[in-house]
Formats: structure tokens, sequence, C-alpha cells
């Protein structure tokens, strides 16, 4: 006979990208590879979402040029998420996405519930408005105070300050990802960063890991223990990967 | 996901004579990455570690040598075989530049899936398989413990189960050390680890396992954690402070007979309310022992060897509901009825036996040890079977699955050979004699019928 059908207890986690889709992304093939960067993340994304019963993962995007609007706006589970194009063109509103975040961040809408939102914050610049007031909105929002919130600076344009002060700043543990945001210089280092950021982090918020001693069983200020940035894969017919942007 | 050895292609490893073919990779994680491989026409995994995780692990060598050499519990774990570091010729087409090394494991078959499978409700199981599985999982660390090993991190990451037979495998055996001679890196998972190892009072050890292996079979039993009750619901954000809170700090178990801080609710967390009833008095009493006072006493756990028995005994006691067929597993003696459809459950046919009696229900096994109180409960081996009748099923035999023939024994006196793989019917069976020992059939005394 079946065992009774009864599901594990589960709590959502959101996880929203904010996408720079100012005019600069279009250089270079930025915009595509971001687009690709994401689409191909997706399937890696939901597995974890399966092996982590407790966490019901809802994915929302933001994209931010002239102005912020939503890309997503619906919190969608990863297994039924169709990534749409991202189209490059127009200034950095960046401070008009986090001000878009902070609103969804509140409860309500957010649930009473839930485990600690990720998000991830892509810019290949700087931004065009007050990103000040933007990120001072996002940051009064407790949900955001309790987000892990990652960085991904496109190139060496980008404006490594703004995002910094966007994950905020913590001594680096030892043996810890440091706090800082990731550079990415080419297609295949945003393609690892973005997987990490969906899976890795995805799995480290949603549930625990087995944890080492180096771990800090007490984290300094952040309520969860990042995990290990992917190890740089060598392809040996590539070498280390080239400086694009 | 970027496979740090590639795929395809035949590595050679210092120690080991022929190349070892990389079929595919099977899945990464925070240690490392695992590989399907074809030594020599035979398919195994092999583990390699990301350079990180050795740095972070200074005892990992030396231990996973001295498991190599120490052998499996039992067959149960999918036991580290062998250490392997590339050759030189192999080196350059491993792509991580820094020094790295693996070990080669049994390969998990495709029946057994990841036991998260089944606490996500995705998974068509029974719960004798259920119940089989923790029994496995008791007999697994038993096993283990006697050895004089511990495991360290146990939890639903490193159990696969195979569904149809409630057979378990255990994985990632690389933490396992001597019991308190080491000092290795890991500390367990949050959620599974016990109390004083995640303030840091405490080293992971055998007492932490027991801690570790009873939260494990809560959640294959229940599809619910032990610590989250109304205390959970409570907290907004259920971070690292909140968890360290909940399972560390305050732990209160949610089925605590005195402390009632912590009940589940009743929307929120109904599989636990609806399957913690299933399971005999006895069985909930460990549960009750090692998450009540063995939570800040870690000597006060139940032990292997108590899960084992009690997990066993549940086994021998389960019953068919008349009305809807679901398996029970109440005690004999008191007026039952059915957990799923409330029906009442007739008193059942019982076998007696030298060491216990077993319910004559279909599937249900008679063992070595319900014959010889010297032998450890082994579920590996059974020497008969309840078996229903292909036509009617309400009509139950007894199938021989040892090598010796019985002696069956009728009411009326008739006694007949039951030969290795035949059934007798238990219809008008009184007793068996086996090499074993002695099989009475004990009858319900039926109620007098109502004048
Ligand atoms: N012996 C094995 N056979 C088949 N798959 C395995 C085996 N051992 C581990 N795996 C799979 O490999 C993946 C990573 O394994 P694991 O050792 O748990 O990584 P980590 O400990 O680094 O998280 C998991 O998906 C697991 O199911
Ligand atoms: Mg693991």
């Amino acid at each position: 006979m079946p065992f009774p059908d009864v599901k594990l207890a589960n709590r959502p986690l959101h996880f929203l990208y904010l996408c720079d889709c100012s005019g600069s992304m279009a250089a270079s093939g930025k915009m595509q590879a971001l687009n690709q960067a994401i689409r191909q993340s997706l399937p890696g994304m939901a597995a974890v979402a399966r092996d982590n019963p407790e966490a019901r993962v809802l994915v929302r995007a933001v994209r931010f040029a002239d102005h912020a609007v939503w890309h997503i706006e619906t919190p969608t589970p990863v297994d039924q998420l169709e990534w749409r194009d991202l189209q490059a063109g127009g200034i950095t509103a960046m401070g008009e996405a986090l001000k878009l975040v902070a609103a969804a961040l509140q409860t309500p809408p957010m649930e009473v519930r839930a485990l600690p939102p990720v998000l991830v914050l892509i810019s290949d610049g700087q931004p065009t408005d007050d990103f000040a007031a933007g990120l001072e909105a996002l940051l009064r929002v407790p949900w955001a105070q309790k987000a892990v919130r990652l960085a991904i600076a496109l190139g060496h344009d980008a404006d490594l300050e703004v995002l910094q002060r966007f994950i905020g700043t913590e001594p680096a543990t030892a043996g810890r990802s440091p706090r800082r945001p990731l550079q990415a210089s080419n297609a295949t280092s945003l393609a690892q960063y973005i997987q990490w950021a969906s899976t890795a982090v995805v799995g480290a918020a949603s549930m625990p890991a087995s944890r080492v001693s180096e771990t800090p069983l007490e984290p300094a200020a952040g309520n969860i223990p990042l995990p290990d940035l992917p190890p740089t894969v060598l392809d040996p017919t590539d070498d280390v990967g080239p400086l694009v942007w | 996901m970027s496979w740090i050895l590639p795929e395809g292609a035949s590595l050679g490893f210092e120690g080991l004579a022929a190349p070892l073919r990389i079929v595919r990779g099977l899945g990464g994680g925070t240690q490392g990455q695992v590989y399907e491989v074809d030594l020599e026409g035979e398919r195994l995994a092999l583990k390699w570690y990301l350079p990180a995780c050795i740095a972070r692990d200074g005892g990992l060598e030396r231990r996973l040598v001295a498991s190599i050499r120490a052998t499996a519990p039992n067959e149960d774990f999918l036991w580290p075989i062998a250490l392997l570091r590339a050759s030189p010729a192999s080196r350059p087409l491993i792509r991580i530049r820094d020094e790295s090394f693996g070990y080669l494991m049994p390969l998990r078959p495709p029946a057994y899936v990841g036991a998260c499978e089944h606490a996500a409700g995705r998974l068509a199981i029974g719960l004798r398989q259920v119940m089989r599985a923790c029994f496995g999982l008791a007999d697994a660390f038993h096993a283990l413990h006697l050895a004089g090993l511990c495991y360290k991190d146990v939890s639903l990451g490193n159990l696969f189960l195979e569904p149809a037979s409630g057979g378990i495998l255990i994985c990632d055996n690389d933490n396992v050390a001597v019991d308190g001679a080491d000092h290795g890196a890991v500390l367990g998972t949050p959620g599974f680890m016990a109390p004083e190892v995640l303030l840091g009072q405490a080293r992971p050890g055998a007492d932490s396992d027991l801690f570790s292996l009873a939260v494990l079979l809560f959640r294959l039993l229940t599809r619910h954690d032990p610590l989250k009750g109304q205390m959970e619901l409570a907290i907004r954000c259920l971070d690292e402070p909140a968890r360290r809170r909940l399972c560390g700090e305050d732990p209160v178990f949610i089925f605590d007979p005195v402390d009632d801080r912590n009940r589940p609710d009743p929307i929120e967390h109904a599989a636990a309310l609806i399957t913690w009833p299933i399971y005999p008095r006895p069985l909930q009493a460990l549960f009750e022992q090692t998450f009540c006072r063995g939570m800040k006493q870690p000597s006060r756990r139940a032990l292997t060897g108590q899960w084992k028995q009690e997990l066993a005994r549940s086994l021998d006691r389960r019953s068919l509901c008349p009305a809807c067929g679901q398996e029970n597993f109440q005690a004999s003696g008191a007026p039952a009825l059915c957990w799923s459809c409330g029906a009442p459950l007739p008193e059942p046919i019982t076998l007696r036996l030298p060491h216990g009696s077993v319910v004559a229900a279909p599937d249900n096994e008679l063992h070595p040890h319900h014959f010889d109180a010297l032998a450890g409960e082994d579920l590996r081996r059974p020497l008969a079977r309840v078996v229903a009748h292909p036509q009617d099923p309400r009509r139950l035999g007894l199938r021989n699955l040892s090598s010796a023939a019985w002696s069956a024994e009728t009411h009326d006196g008739r006694v007949q050979a039951v030969q290795p793989g035949e059934s007798c019917s238990l219809a008008a069976l009184a007793r068996i004699q086996s090499p074993a020992g002695p099989i009475a059939v004990q009858r319900p005394i039926r109620p007098s019928p109502i004048a």
C-alpha cells in the first residue's frame, strides 16, 4: 500500500534578477551572452529546486534601461520559466530598479514566512539615476536586509563601487568567497557566475549543506554562508578565458 | 556543469594497471564531482575532489586510506575502493591547475533514487518498504558503530532508496573515521546535526550520529522534520541564525510528551500529524528518548541496536486493513482501528516463534533471529514468507524460503512435507517443524456469537 499522500512543508524562495539593459549592453555581444547564460542555467536551477523539497523556488526579473520594468513579474516556478530575450537600449536606471524590487519585497505581496530571497544584480556600467535613494529604499525593507545579495560586473566599465554598496561590505571570512562583486570579462565566466548563483547559492539558501569546521557556524553578518565559487575550470584548448569585455 | 575530468577520455592513474575510461559526469556537489567510469569492463563511480576541499580538510587522504584498508561495515555502503592520483601522462588532461585526487567506489544501480525524492512525496513507495529502509539504515549504522567508526554527516542527501524493495545505499563515506580519534573537517548538515555539534560544544562522533540517524529515520517515516512545529512557524525568515535557534539553542521535539511549545500545526505540518499515529508505541518511544532526554544528553539517545529491534518488531506486526487494504502496525492485544479508514482491525492470525511472533499478512517474513536468540535482527535472508493465494487473496499460505524441508501439521493431525520453494495453506495448519525451530499458528479467540 502506498505511503500516505503527504508532502513536506515548504517555504518560498524568491530569486530575482536585476538586469542592466542599457545601450552599452549591446556592445560585444554582452546582452546575448547574458540571455544565453540565464537560459542555460535554468535546467541546473530546476534540478537544485527539485532536490530541495523544503523550498519552492520562484523566479522574477527586472530589466532597467531608461526605466526599470518587470521582465518577469509573476514569481514563476523554475521548471515553468521560459526566458524571453532582453533587449539593450537606453540609459541605466539602476536606482529605479532597486525601488521596484523594494516594493515587491514588502509584506504583502511577500509571504509572511519564506526563505532568504536571493537578489542578483548584473551591470556593465554606472547608474544614471539616483542609485543611493534606490538602495536606501531597498535596504529599509526587512526581506531585502535578509536577502542574499550578489552582483556581477560585466567588463571593465562596470561601477564596482556601486555594486559593492548593493551587496554590502562585510569582512571576508577565512576560506569563504569574499563578498565582492563577481567580475566577468567574457561569456564563459559570466555563464559560470550565473550558474553558481542559480544553483549553489539557491541550494545554500534553501537547504543547508554539509558544514566543515572552517565554515563559521555563526556567520558574522551574512545570514547564509555562501558556497565556494566555481573552481576555474581550464579548458585545455582555450586555456584561461580571454579578456573580451 | 563544467566537468573537471574529460568525459569519454581514458586516463591513467598511479597504482592502477589499466586505464580508466571516464564514461560521463554524474553530478557535482560542494566537495567534488562524481563520474561513472569503466575499469576493464566494470562500471564504477569515481569521486574527484575540488582542490579547495582538499585544502580545507587536511585529514581527508589519511581517512580514505584507512577506510579502504578497513573495508565496508556491510554491503549497504558505497565504500571507497581505491585512492587515485593521475599519472604524469594524464595530468595535463585534468582541467584544474592544482594537484587533486579522488577515489573509486561502487556505482549506484539505476533502481536506487535519492532519498529526497521520498521526502518530496514524488516516490511511489509503500510503508513496508519505508520501514525496511529504516531498518537497513539502523543496521548499517549498527555495523559502522560496532566497528568503532562514526559517519559524521548523516543527511537525506547521502542516502539512496530502492522503492520496490526498501533497500538502501549510503554514499559520501569520506568523512568516516574512528570515533573520537580524528579531527576531520566535517561537522554535519544543519537540520541533522546534534545540538551540541551545531553549537560548537562537541565534535561529531558516534553519539551525534545517533541524533542525526533519528532525524533521518523520523524524516523517512513521517516526511516531516522532528523540530518543525509552532516554533518554526513563528520564524519569518528561515536563515542560519533562525536554524541555529530552532535546532541548537532551544530545540523542542514536536511530539515531546511534556513540552508542548512546538506542536505541529494542523495545516502546515499535516504530514507529521497524519503519519505519527501509524507507528507503534515502542517505536515512538525511541524518538521521544532521543529527542527529549537525549536532546541535551548525548549518552541517553536510542542506540542502533534498539532501533533495529523495534523496527524489526514493527514489521512483524504489520497487518492489512480488511476494509481499505492499508498497512497497519498496531500492537496486538488492544482493539485497534485502521489509521487510514478508521475501520476496526480484527485480531489477526499470528505465527508464534521461539523468539517473537509475526502477523500472518502477505509479504511478512520469518527470519533467523525469530528462531535464534543469539542472532541479531537481519532481514536479508528470510526463511519463510506469508503469501496470498493467487486466486483468492484472503487465503494465506506460508512459503518455505529455506533450503530444508518442513513438516507441517494440521489440526486433524495430518502431517505433510513442505519442500523448499513450496507453500502450505495456513487455513488448517496447527504448527510447522522446521530445522530452524517450530512455527505455531495462533488463531484469534473469536468473540462468542451473540445469543
Ligand atoms: N557511487 C555513486 N554512484 C552514482 N552516483 C553517485 C555516487 N556517489 C555520488 N553520486 C552522485 O554524485 C553527486 C554528487 O555526490 P556527492 O558525493 O554527494 O557530492 P558532494 O558531497 O560534494 O555534495 C550526487 O548527485 C550523487 O547522487
Ligand atoms: Mg554529498
